[in-house]
């Protein structure tokens, strides 16, 4: 197994995809700061003295750092599903699949180290995006002449902002796991990262629907990913106009509860996991 | 007619007893699509094994079975006396093979493909890599995007993938294809320096006066069925006519009907056209001398591979 990972490695840093992706995640972070920026200097305090100084809130330290977490939540899902789906989908389009099975010590490793590899990029990905968005806010407090106060940085503001690191990686795990189980299932890239961000945008209006809807129809978002995710998201320590990502927001009238949150979706991650290797085990590789 | 090339090996001379690849009563149904049936294939090691068929005759699903990567419907495979389907991982690891077209990342350079394949592999030093490059005449280009190779280029790189392992078991799928008539003469004779070196070869390819000159055996299928399956030797003597000309057709016609390794016998114009094995041609003229009746003009043809191939697959295309 140690031995595809490592393969696998060379592939994906070898990629130039992966490289733009990157760019991509810590590019639009950037542009997010300046942007911010300069609407906290257009309109320092806005109309009402709220709306405004939510985007100066935004670039001051303390809110940095959850809301870089906010931002790879929903841009970094995308990323993360659109890495994942070419890593295995490519593999079919270019049937280089059979060329690496056949050096592979089993189907389930191979896929296995597939996912190792990307949860690895992922994982780095965050890193860099949490650290961008810091690298950001120091940045954006400087040039905006607003004062430095580290004053934040608690152990409980770092105890959080770790839990948070895990529950940004948490939340984006089964849109990834989608996106690897469409790519397996249509075998190309173009599957799994369609119908992977297809899910991903299209749940948040459907969950938007069912809500309106009332009733028992008003309840099915529980049990699906976008309503959950958003509970985990709301853990993060943003001010509650700020609050992104996907997730159907504005209708929320029973949401669900952490825990009940937390299990739905590790039993969606789960059940694309499982089904993912089945497919991938049982399936013939033909042209 | 067939030539004998320089660098082909002898058939038999490094020929073992040993089988490597055995098929039995292997079968692959897609839906209601028969893909092979019934296929019974035996490799010996160090020869040179031609797999011929039209397209769509189940060459590449038999390909595809024997490497793992399609489960048979019924039937079994035995690679090196093992079971594949209990000892897959095992006894691919002493087995290279190119599955249809040669198949790498277009990102990388063709030394970054062998890369990776050989880091999948684990145990295979990166000289192995210069090495097999060199051995395919890449080393040059061996920086370059495998997306920039000429198709040539990317076979060779598919040959040379196969031996990263140092496998005792080559499975190559139209090697030739793409290549210009050096470079198939190029892999032409590697493939007969691989035989050479002990390594068992089993060829898929089109191009049948190359397999002709380097294959010991062929089969041939057709629609999933073996249709033959023999040295090549024998089937290009099975593929031997003779001309004769007589002055009572009518007569030797019936002479020659009566001998049991006669094959087909047709009338043309003043000439008996005979189907008869090559070794047997002397036979033939004792037997009408016997009946007093005397040739005068006997003409020896021998088919080449290619019409052999295509009298027993009706001639026509697969696609």
């Amino acid at each position: 197994m140690i031995r595809l990972i490592d393969a696998e490695f060379i592939k994906l840093l070898k990629r130039q995809m992966t490289r733009v992706l990157l760019f991509v995640l810590v590019g639009i972070l950037v542009i997010m700061y300046l942007l911010l920026l300069a609407v906290s200097k257009v309109a320092p305090l806005g109309g009402d003295g709220r709306g405004m100084g939510n985007a100066e809130n935004l670039l001051g330290l303390p809110v940095a750092i959850p809301f870089a977490f906010s931002m790879l939540s929903s841009l970094g899902t995308v990323l993360a599903v659109i890495l994942i789906g070419s890593s295995v989908g490519s593999e079919y389009s270019w049937r280089t699949v059979r060329t690496m099975l056949i050096c592979s010590e089993s189907r389930a490793r191979f896929l296995g180290a597939k996912l190792v590899t990307a949860a690895a990029l992922i994982f780095v990905g965050a890193i860099i995006g949490v650290a961008t968005g810091f690298i950001m806010s120091l940045i954006t407090t400087a040039l905006g002449g607003y004062s430095f106060d580290f004053s934040f940085m608690t152990s409980a503001y770092i105890r959080d902002q770790f839990l948070q690191f895990w529950r940004t990686l948490f939340i984006i795990m089964p849109y990834v796991l989608l996106g690897f189980l469409f790519a397996v299932v249509g075998r190309s890239a173009t599957s799994g990262i369609a119908l992977g961000i297809g899910v991903l945008f299209l749940e948040s209006i459907i969950t938007t629907l069912m809500r309106l809807a009332g009733g028992w129809v008003a309840d099915v978002p529980n049990y699906l990913l976008a309503a959950n995710v958003r509970v985990i998201a709301q853990l993060n320590s943003l001010p509650s106009r700020v609050g992104g990502g996907f997730g159907g927001g504005g209708f929320d009238i029973s949401t669900p509860g952490v825990w009940h949150a937390a299990i739905v979706l590790s039993l969606y991650s789960l059940a694309f996991l499982i089904a993912a290797f089945y497919l991938f085990r049982k399936r013939d590789v033909t042209s | 007619m067939k030539t004998q090339a320089i660098t082909a090996p002898v058939p038999g001379s490094d020929m073992g007893h040993e089988i490597v690849l055995r098929t039995t009563g292997l079968s692959k149904r897609f839906g209601k699509l028969e893909a092979v049936k019934d296929l019974n294939l035996e490799l010996r090691r160090g020869e040179v094994f031609g797999f011929l068929g039209p397209n769509g005759s189940g060459k590449s699903t038999t390909v595809g079975m024997i490497l793992g990567l399609i489960e048979p419907t019924a039937g079994n495979i035995e690679l090196f006396g093992l079971n594949l389907r209990d000892n897959l991982w095992s006894v691919l690891r002493r087995v290279g093979a190119v599955v249809e077209a040669p198949a790498f990342y277009p990102y990388l350079s063709g030394w970054d493909n062998l890369e990776v394949l050989a880091t999948a592999t684990g145990g295979v030093p990166k000289s192995r890599i210069a090495e097999v490059l060199e051995r395919v005449n890449l080393k040059d280009r061996a920086s370059d995007p495998y997306g920039h190779y000429s198709m040539g280029m990317k076979q060779r790189l598919g040959i040379a993938s196969t031996l990263l392992r140092d496998p005792e078991l080559i499975i190559l799928d139209e090697p030739a294809n793409g290549l210009d008539p050096a470079g198939t003469k190029e892999v032409r004779d590697l493939i007969a320096a691989l035989a050479r070196e002990g390594r068992t070869v089993f060829l898929c390819s089109h191009m049948l006066h190359e397999v002709e000159q380097i294959c010991h055996r062929v089969a041939v299928i057709k629609q999933g069925a073996m249709l033959t399956s023999a040295p090549v030797d024998e089937l290009l003597n099975r593929g031997h006519m003779l001309r004769i000309a007589v002055a009572d057709i009518a007569s030797a016609e019936e002479v020659l009907k009566k001998l049991p390794w006669v094959g087909s016998i047709k009338r043309e114009d003043s000439y008996l056209a005979v189907a008869v094995p090559k070794d047997r041609s002397s036979q033939v003229a004792e037997a009408l001398a016997e009946q007093r009746i005397f040739p005068s003009e006997m003409i020896s043809h021998s088919l080449s591979l290619e019409n052999v191939f295509l009298e027993l697959t009706g001639g026509k295309s697969g696609d």
